[in-house]
């Protein structure tokens, strides 16, 4: 143990820090980098320090090349180039590491200084969670402690000092950190775009075969938050439309991207006005309550299908005002296009289910009674609900229908829809969310990934258009209604009942999504629009960039006054009494007050000293080793901080003063 | 001379570093702004922030420091010459990194705690004998981080005196009168005590005896020395060699000579003539006189 430390001590300063600092920025991306790119750099690293040690040789030049070639080649062939965040940041480590073989000189460690920070901003840059802010920020601390001990390496600086001295300084940044990421107004739009993650994000696709949400519905991950401004509807309407499929091959279900005309609707059912904040899933659609009235933003589309769906794919947590109604009826009868669309069926496959539908239909006086009894079937037929069916052979519905039987949301959503188009009634799939978690602490409803659910719309003339039907309902009702805490139109009424009765965890849990939540809209989602926004309630009209620039400006000016007047404060430039000269001045007066005034301003303290002993030998005794300190630090060569600071403690603890009165 | 560095006198400047810091926070706030990244902005912020406090710190660091003595000793051409400062801090926070670099010469004071003193060494290499005008003095710091250079020239009327080098392998000439030739008697002016004599000013400290003076005496000086004293007449004129600096060389050879024998010695320059005497300071006027020789 003490081996170890010693022989970690026995490392140059800086090689120490920059490799500490250059090790934890790496393992920032622990969980995103495969593990042999974690394990070669960090092993490189160790390399470095053991040769620092002197026990180990360094390695040569050539070593060094073939390192490097082999580590670049296996970057570039696992990410399949070095484009993209994930690649790059491996790039980025490789090549870290490799420098830090070569660093000898301080411009080298400015280098991996360098280095360490660009990696600390691909962290940032890839994640923003709340969980992780205190490791930016000690990452952050430990780069800047770095940096002050390498840059100077003639001033050798303790641990804790190096610290302090960083941990001052960006405690001195902080406000016009805080001012700048207020005021500094963001662009909109992106410069460039960021090449493809790279990595599968676990949500909604964009195409559906049995058996691909299944993997989903494990994940407790929230999908998006809901925050009802008014009324909110009750649990039964929390449908939330994601993806609307139409195209079927026999096996998958995919969205048709041909463009349709949206037909017009008459919203019949009450209006819910909501914000949704959506995590980042990597695609482009957007969450929205069964049918939204429009689009809530100029670059979100409102789809044939009432879908909405952005410009770009969404890679940050955004939000979005909308407004929905859960009960609608068209206008106009459905277009052909568009009743084509929906009365497709791959031709030749799942030929048992069409006859199937069509015998039910023939047998049934109307559509609705039709679905009807489809519904019955799925109720009474010996259908089971579960998350890990049995697979399906390529004819998905006649294997499901009249072989396994089992199966979750998208197995039912899919044979309904099959059959509805056999018996030549238009049916859609629409994939989505259903339900939620009611957040009583934050006042919002949460939207887990397991919450996915699919479901089926079909065109029934007589009812209005288009109509909801959820086939799982049939077979697990408990489906629809599992993790809601009650109804939410008296969700604010119950909400003091419903915390009541949660647990700690539970509620641990809630308060904790609550200041994620917060810090996603309020922190993360900061744009232009906030800046706006929050210059419109400060009380500016028409607010506008240049608003901002001035007050950023003011800010700054402030801040460096700030700044300025904390230095001068520090620096007293010339105290008219040192800290040695206040120690003397308040031993005399303790004297002057014990009967042994000073004879003169010109008296020496050694003087001093005689001149006491021979008034009050005890006096004499106790005080002369103070007064040759005083002088031997006064006029002594270099005087030490502490022994200022122990003359000024002996004076202090001198107490009683030994007199003969 | 004690002097303390004003707000006016103090220069700042990014170093390399810096200006490498400022194109990656630069680098981070665009990637932040066009990622519509917030983490990645305040980052950004934190570190500019971070190089403007340091940048205020740097100036702080020098700012108020107080240069309390600075002496240069004189020395032969061809060696160093020892520059010494003494600098003070009267602030609250220490004083760290502070680098002084004169005519070719640097030296770095690591730490100088608050309400303390430290001294700084500088070896000023010499060449040519003469007198060397240090009139600017470079005081500088990077701490703390590195990312700006704080400087200030303290000027002084500082000169460095060079004498010339102690070379040439001709017989100092004797004094007339003198028993010719400067021969080595057997006690060469080396540690044997003689007498005691009132203190003269110019005596060197090192011959004061001071246990005597601790005693309650006056100051009194111990005489070593053989019983015969030499006395030499150094002149220039008969140090001639072919060109006049080898012959400052030669009478600088014969001085420290005569000075390490304890002999007396008188010299005589075309300007200047300097009384038969020994001891640091005679010899010190006389090797000054020859380095200020034109």
């Amino acid at each position: 143990m003490t081996a170890g430390v010693s022989r970690w001590a026995s490392i140059d300063a800086s090689l120490r820090w920059s490799a500490l600092a250059f090790g934890c920025a790496l393992l920032l991306h622990a969980d995103r980098l495969p593990l042999w790119c974690i394990g070669a750099v960090l092993a490189l690293v160790a390399w470095r320090l053991a040769s620092g040690t002197g026990r180990i040789a360094a390695p040569g030049t050539w070593i060094r090349n073939g390192i490097a070639i082999a580590l670049l080649l296996a970057v570039g062939a696992y990410f399949g180039g070095v484009s993209g965040l994930a690649a790059g940041t491996a790039l980025l480590a490789v090549m870290g590491a490799l420098k830090l073989l070569e660093t000898h000189t301080p411009r080298d460690h400015m280098v991996m200084i360098a280095v360490t920070l660009f990696l600390t901003a691909a962290a940032c840059l890839d994640r923003q969670d709340l969980w992780r802010v205190p490791l930016y920020v000690g990452q952050i601390w430990l780069t800047c402690a770095t940096l002050g001990v390498v840059a100077t390496p003639a001033v050798p600086l303790a641990r804790r000092e190096a610290f302090r001295l960083a941990g001052r300084t960006l405690v001195f940044a902080l406000p016009v950190a805080l001012v700048a990421f207020v005021l500094f107004p963001r662009v909109q739009g992106q410069l460039w775009a960021l090449p493809g993650a790279g990595s599968a994000i676990t949500g909604l696709s964009n195409e559906m075969s049995p058996g691909a949400i299944g993997q989903l519905s494990e994940s407790n991950e929230p999908a998006f938050r809901v925050r009802f401004a008014g009324t909110s509807p009750t649990p039964g309407e929390l449908y939330w439309r994601g993806p609307v499929l139409h195209d079927f091959d026999g096996y998958t279900w995919r969205r048709d991207e041909t463009r349709l005309r949206r037909a017009p609707l008459d919203y019949t059912g009450p209006a819910y006005t909501y914000r949704v904040t959506l995590e980042p899933h990597q695609q482009r659609w957007l969450l929205a309550l069964d049918t939204p009235f429009g689009s809530p933003q100029p670059d979100i589309d409102f789809t044939a299908d009432y879908q909405l769906l952005a410009d770009r794919a969404v890679t940050q947590p955004i939000s979005y005002e909308a407004r929905s109604s859960t009960a609608t009826r068209a206008r106009e009868p459905l277009d052909a296009p568009a009743r084509s669309q929906a009365l497709r069926l791959p031709p030749g496959r799942n030929l048992r289910s069409i006859a199937l539908a069509r015998d039910m239909r023939s047998r049934a006086p109307d559509d609705a009674r039709f679905v009807g009894d489809v519904l019955g079937l799925f109720g009474k037929g010996g259908f089971v609900y579960s998350l890990t069916p049995p697979k399906l052979d390529l004819n998905s519905v006649d294997d499901f229908l009249f072989n396994t039987r089992v199966g979750f949301c998208g197995h039912y959503a899919s044979a309904f829809v099959t059959l509805m188009r056999a018996a030549g009634i238009p049916a859609r799939i629409v994939t989505g969310y259903q339900g939620g978690e009611w957040n009583p602490l934050g006042g919002y409803l949460i939207v887990r990934q397991s919450d996915a659910h699919a479901w089926a719309e079909v065109w029934l003339t007589e009812r209005g258009g288009w109509n909801r039907v959820d086939p799982t309902g049939m077979v697990a009702p408990d489906r629809l209604t599992r993790g809601f805490l009650g109804g939410l139109a008296d969700a604010g009424a119950r909400l003091g009942a419903a915390s009541r009765d949660l647990g700690w965890a539970q509620r641990a849990l809630l308060g904790w999504d609550a200041v994620n939540t917060w810090w996603k809209n309020r922190v993360i989602e900061f744009d232009l629009g906030s800046q706006l926004a929050m210059l419109g309630r400060l009380g500016f009209e028409d607010p506008g960039v240049e608003v901002l620039r001035i007050l950023l400006l003011v800010g700054l000016l402030l801040w460096l006054g700030w700044i300025g007047l904390q230095f001068s404060r520090s620096r007293a430039a010339m105290p008219r009494t040192d800290a040695l000269g206040q120690s003397y001045r308040r031993l005399c007066q303790r004297l002057e007050r014990a009967g042994a005034p000073r004879r003169a301003a010109h008296q020496g303290p050694l003087a001093y000293r005689d001149a006491i002993a021979a008034f009050d030998p005890a006096l004499g005794a106790q005080v002369a080793p103070l007064l040759e300190a005083y002088s031997a630090l006064r006029f002594g060569a270099v005087a030490e901080a502490g022994e200022v600071e122990a003359l000024r403690r002996a004076v202090v603890r001198l107490h009683p003063l030994r007199t003969r009165h | 001379m004690p002097l303390v560095l004003q707000r006016r006198r103090l220069y700042i400047l990014p170093t390399r570093s810096g200006l490498g810091f400022a194109v990656l926070v630069v680098g981070m706030l665009v990637a932040g702004l066009n990622y519509g990244n917030s983490l990645a902005l305040l980052a950004a912020f934190v570190l500019g922030g971070f190089a403007i406090v340091a940048m205020n710190a740097c100036h702080r660091n020098l700012l108020g420091l107080g240069i309390d003595a600075m002496q240069a000793n004189p020395a032969f051409a061809g060696d160093c010459a020892d520059l010494s400062l003494e600098l003070s801090n009267g602030g609250r926070e220490p004083r760290c990194g502070l680098a002084v670099s004169v005519a070719g010469a640097r030296a770095m004071l690591p730490r100088v705690e608050s309400c303390a003193r430290g001294r700084l060494h500088l070896a000023v290499p010499t060449q040519k004998r003469g007198v060397l005008a240090l009139d600017r003095v470079r005081l500088e710091s990077v701490f703390p981080f590195g990312l700006f250079r704080c400087w200030t020239w303290v000027h002084a009327p500082l000169e460095l005196v060079v004498f010339p080098r102690p070379l040439g392998t001709r017989p100092p000439p004797a004094a007339p009168g003198e028993n010719s030739r400067g021969a080595p008697s057997r006690s060469l002016g080396g540690d044997e005590w003689r007498d005691l004599r009132p203190f003269r000013a110019g005596d060197s400290p090192r011959q004061v005896a001071w246990k005597a003076y601790a005693r309650g005496q006056p100051l009194l000086v111990k005489e070593y020395g053989g019983g015969v004293r030499e006395a030499l007449h150094l002149r220039l004129d008969a140090a001639a060699g072919d060109e006049p600096e080898s012959a400052l060389c030669q009478m600088s050879r014969w001085i420290v000579d005569a000075e390490a024998r304890g002999a007396r010695y008188r010299v005589s320059l075309p300007a200047q003539e300097f009384a038969e005497n020994r001891g640091a300071q005679h010899q010190r006027r006389c090797l000054e006189a020859l380095a200020r020789m034109p």
